[in-house]
């Protein structure tokens, strides 16, 4: 969705104006735009009457959440216990290789977006990557190029 | 009322009275940095550790938000208070090398030889977040804590000048190692990358602050903008009723 | 006979392609025609625990699992088992002796088994609350109903039943406190935030079986007289999300909750927050300022969230894996629950057996068991036969165990007494090829990121931990580098604002404590023997063992490795980043862990 006035007071204004939505609206700003505009927030606090800075605090505060446009498609790398010892560093550096990206990083023509996680639940599967909401388990160097070249095609999924 | 023992001296509190307080009014000095009266509760510099035992169990606990409940043995010197204090200060000086009173505070605790770390660069701040607080409860809530973890810091939102922010120097005096620097002449104030005019008493000519802060205090007040310095209102005020009163 | 086909599409089956199994099946239902129809039911149920054998696929009542099915075998799945009652050989699980055992309960992952917290998923379609509700679900929240407040804590209490999370606090103290004071509104508050990376129960619980999980709050806020509740829910668990959201709408449209709870006038609304992806808000403090839509900061805890919590008011917390037991307990009285498991810890514990084991997945067992039980017995053991290392329990606040301690039983206090702890149930298994001073330095590492910033010992003390043990792992330790660690590690432990710091050194100072040799051959001798840190590695081939199949040279990503086929490769150490991806792919132990200097020479 376009990021517009419009569309981010539609999404603040679906919540009463009470605190205990700030990081409801900022997650679902993140969700619609990929990232929380800086208008967003200020719009949002001057919803919320509280200051800027407040919000600004929770946006650099909480992961889910971004101050920058994230890519097209989104890898999400997990390096928690079980899949760091199943090789998930191997695995990212493998996808900087790939895409030139180092994690927290989007590529220049905005299509991907590389995170790392800190688990995704699914560690019998280490080491397990997510583009995009769809899982891969037990990927290996070989199968990551496959992966990524599918997902560039527009393919993705399974 | 409560008697709880402090370094064996008996002292009495009202139950629920955080014990750095108990502590200071019986004579009691427990060092501390990001206490502060009527800035809400803090508890993060670590300093005013204390060692307290309990039905035989001792625990160490942060004075300033400690609340005395029941009849306890305090010591606020003892070797376990001495040495986690000599490792917290130390961990300042890495982070805050060029603060003055960190490096006093550690000659006289004694912290423990961190020269094995690279201490921060140039960097006087111990986050403490006083001065978030401080200017949420004074000011406008302007500067903020940014990120977490070992990155975090305080700043503006995006590193800019705050529209909220009316420089008036809150964060800077409260802060316990002068690390937020701001710069002053005779027109301007500097601060988090912002000028602001300075305002004279109209009658001795001292400065009474920012125009902003002023703006912000009569909206508060409900009240016309001071054009005076405090003696000033003071001296005016006073005139007033002395030619109410007849008493000139 | 009518016959249930059971499809596991929990996350980690999902990710195997169970969607699509499910797909195929009702498609081949539907081709065999109308007798099929007529006879079988499908299901898409919760985790099976099992994930790594995904996708999973039961047929009831005859009692048959399937794993790793494909979407072509389908139609012989349906011809077969669901009109002829015949199984397929090939789908079964394949045991250590090399038999193919039918059921569930004969593979040995399930054999040895105890499911409470576990026992309905699998079996039900979690997005279905009359599923839920034909084995007995709501019973328990109408019995409950019938009871006094103090009954209800009582039975709780009976059962000794501690909180799942990690800490171990009493539930039923917990409910007890909240229930005396005369302070409202009150909240219940399921913390499903799961920060523990390798641990997935709560997701499982979540996703597989909500409808409990909801059961057990409302519970809870009978118990303690509050009429509104929140689930914290990690931003990662999507599916979870969905069926806890799916199953409120589900129980409000019932009658269940709402105004009047099942029609007894009790009023109880629950709704859903997702965490913001912060660690530190599975502190409780630090959970509910996250709620309160500000920054997940903890606070000193001298008075106690269930005094003092949201929004200031008598809040009890507690874990999605200890609400999934309350039904259980109120439904079977809390004695029968406390005479499973220890004295001291009653009740099952679900376990995330992950790393380097044979079978991992989701295990709930009686408390008690030992670590070399559900390693070895349940775990079928090491990948590979390799030596075993360590067991990382409780995530970044645990320990690492040493083999010598296997026979140790897992409770919440035998652990913590040798300076690890349960947690909240996740067990990483390590070999000889993890280096126990990485694995620090990947836990100090990650709380670095995941501490909030707020009390200087945590910030300042892990920044400091985290700088020596990227020394050591890099080459640059010194002597005197374990003691200050330790120094360190122990201001934590006694001055930190919250659990998070209080614990955080764990993880350190047990591999300090169990594996100084391993540390001392990083700071002296600057090697690795484990093969894992970098500077100090690198990799050869051992030509008598090589047999030249290329796949080390396929895999590695330098493309440091050369040789034809059928001929012994080679390694050159000028290209080489000693990342030991060939060591992983090789299956003839032809790859050998060498120092750095080793290459050279």
């Amino acid at each position: 969705m376009e990021v517009t006035e419009k569309n981010m007071r539609e999404i603040i204004e679906g919540y009463d104006r009470d605190q205990r939505y700030a990081l409801a609206i900022m997650q679902d700003m993140q969700r619609i735009f990929q990232y929380v505009p800086r208008e967003g927030l200020e719009l949002l606090a001057e919803y919320l009457g509280c200051p800027v800075s407040a919000l600004y605090s929770m946006a650099t505060f909480y992961k889910a959440l971004s101050l920058v446009p994230k890519g097209v498609h989104i890898i999400k790398c997990c390096d928690g216990t079980a899949c760091h010892i199943r090789g998930a560093s191997t695995l990212i550096e493998g996808i900087a290789r790939e895409l030139g990206i180092g994690p927290g990083e989007t590529t220049p023509d905005g299509q991907f977006s590389l995170e790392t996680v800190n688990c995704l639940g699914s560690c019998a599967l280490a080491p397990v990557m997510v583009i995009d909401d769809v899982y891969y388990g037990k990927v290996t160097l070989e199968r990551l190029k496959e992966i990524l070249s599918e997902v560039k095609k527009g393919g993705g999924g399974k | 009322m409560i008697e709880i023992q402090i370094n064996g001296k008996t002292c009495t509190c009202e139950p629920g009275e955080f014990l750095l307080k108990v502590a200071a009014r019986n004579g009691i000095y427990i060092p501390t940095l990001c206490h502060h009266e009527g800035v809400g509760e803090q508890g993060c510099c670590r300093l005013c550790l204390a060692e307290v035992v309990e039905r035989g169990r001792s625990r160490i606990v942060v004075s300033c938000v400690f609340p005395v409940e029941k009849p306890i043995e305090v010591y606020t010197d003892s070797e376990r208070v001495r040495e986690n204090r000599a490792v917290v200060l130390m961990l300042l000086k890495e982070r805050a090398p060029e603060s003055e009173e960190i490096a006093r505070l550690c000659e006289e605790y004694q912290a423990i030889d961190g020269s094995r770390f690279k201490a921060l660069d140039n960097e006087k701040c111990i986050m403490c977040g006083l001065c978030a607080r401080a200017c949420q409860s004074l000011g406008t809530g302007a500067i903020a804590t940014v990120g977490r973890g070992t990155g975090k810091k305080v700043s503006t939102p995006y590193d800019e000048p705050s529209k909220d922010c009316v420089g008036c120097l809150s964060c800077a005096r409260i802060c316990p190692t002068g690390a937020i620097p701001y710069k002053q002449d005779e027109k301007e104030r500097r601060i988090w990358d912002r000028s602001f005019t300075l305002v004279r008493c109209e009658s001795c000519g001292e400065i009474i602050g920012t125009r902003e802060e002023l703006l912000l205090a009569a909206e508060r007040g409900g009240r016309e903008p001071d054009t005076l310095c405090a003696s000033c209102r003071q001296k005016q005020m006073a005139d007033v009723l002395a030619h109410t009163y007849g008493l000139e | 006979m009518r016959k249930t086909v059971l499809i596991c599409c929990g996350t980690g089956c999902r990710a195997n392609g169970s969607m699509a199994v499910a797909d195929a099946i009702r498609k081949a239902i539907r081709e065999a025609g109308a007798a099929a129809d007529a006879v079988a039911q499908v299901k898409t149920t919760g985790c099976n625990g099992f994930c790594e054998n995904g996708p999973i696929v039961k047929v009831m009542p005859d009692n048959i699992t399937y794993y790793k099915v494909k979407p072509r075998d389908a139609g012989e799945i349906i011809e077969k088992t669901v009109m002829a009652g015949e199984t397929v050989s090939r789908l079964l699980y394949k045991n250590e002796a090399g038999e193919r055992v039918r059921s569930q309960e004969e593979n040995p992952f399930y054999a040895q088994q105890k499911k409470i917290a576990l026992s309905a998923i699998g079996q039900i379609d979690p997005e279905n609350i009359e599923d839920y509700i034909e084995i007995g679900g709501y019973e328990a929240l109408k019995k409950a109903l019938a009871m006094t407040p103090d009954e209800i804590i009582s039975e709780v209490e009976k059962s000794n039943l501690r909180g799942r999370g990690g800490a171990g606090f009493p539930t039923g103290r917990k409910w007890r406190t909240a229930a005396g004071y005369d302070n409202y509104p009150k909240y219940v508050v399921c913390n499903g935030d799961e920060g523990d990376p390798g641990a997935f129960m709560d997701r499982s619980v979540l996703e597989g079986d909500p409808h409990a999980v909801i059961e057990g709050l409302a519970i809870a806020a009978l118990a303690i007289g509050a009429e509104e509740g929140f689930f914290y829910i990690r931003d990662e668990y999507d599916l979870a999300v969905k069926h806890i959201k799916k199953a409120i709408e589900d129980a409000k449209a019932r009658g269940i909750l709402g105004d009047s709870v099942m029609g007894s006038g009790h009023k109880l609304n629950l709704s859903v927050v997702r965490g913001g992806g912060a660690f530190i808000c599975g502190e409780s403090t630090a959970l509910m300022a996250s709620i309160e839509g500000r920054v997940g900061e903890p606070r000193a805890k001298y008075i106690r969230s269930v005094q003092r919590g949201l929004w200031n008011q008598p809040t009890v917390l507690n874990n999605v894996e200890t609400l999934a037991n309350i039904p259980y307990i109120i439904n079977n009285g809390g004695e029968a629950f406390a005479k499973i498991g220890t004295k001291g810890s009653s009740g099952t514990k679900v376990f995330a057996l992950v790393g380097k084991v044979k079978r991992t997945g989701l295990v709930e067992v009686p408390m008690g068991t030992t670590l070399r039980h559900l390693i070895y017995d349940i775990g079928g053991g090491i990948i590979g036969d390799r030596p075993f290392k360590a067991v990382q329990t409780g995530g970044p606040s645990g320990g690492c165990i040493p083999e010598s301690m296997l026979d140790l039983e897992v409770d919440f206090d035998t652990l913590s007494s040798y300076g690890a702890m349960m947690g909240s149930g996740g067990m990483i298994v390590m070999d000889d090829r993890s280096c126990m001073v990485e694995v620090a330095r990947y836990y100090t590492q990650f709380l670095c990121e995941e501490s909030c910033g707020k009390c200087t010992p945590c910030r300042e003390g892990l920044r400091r931990m985290l700088e020596i043990l990227t020394d050591i792992c890099e080459g640059r330790g010194r002597e005197g580098d374990l003691e200050l660690l330790e120094r360190i590690g122990h201001t934590l432990q006694d001055s930190s604002l919250c659990s998070l710091g209080k614990s955080a050194p764990n993880p350190v100072l047990t591999t300090i404590k169990y594996f100084r040799s391993e540390y001392e051959a990083h700071i002296r001798e600057k090697r690795c023997p484990a093969g894992v840190c970098r500077s100090l590695t690198s990799f050869g081939i051992d030509k008598e063992k090589c047999i030249g199949c290329d796949l080390c040279a396929k895999g590695c990503p330098a493309g440091a490795i050369s040789g034809q086929k059928k001929e012994p490769h080679e390694i050159d150490p000028g290209i080489c980043i000693a990342c030991g991806s060939c060591r992983e792919a090789c299956r003839f132990d032809a790859v050998i862990t060498l120092g750095k200097g080793a290459a050279r020479e």
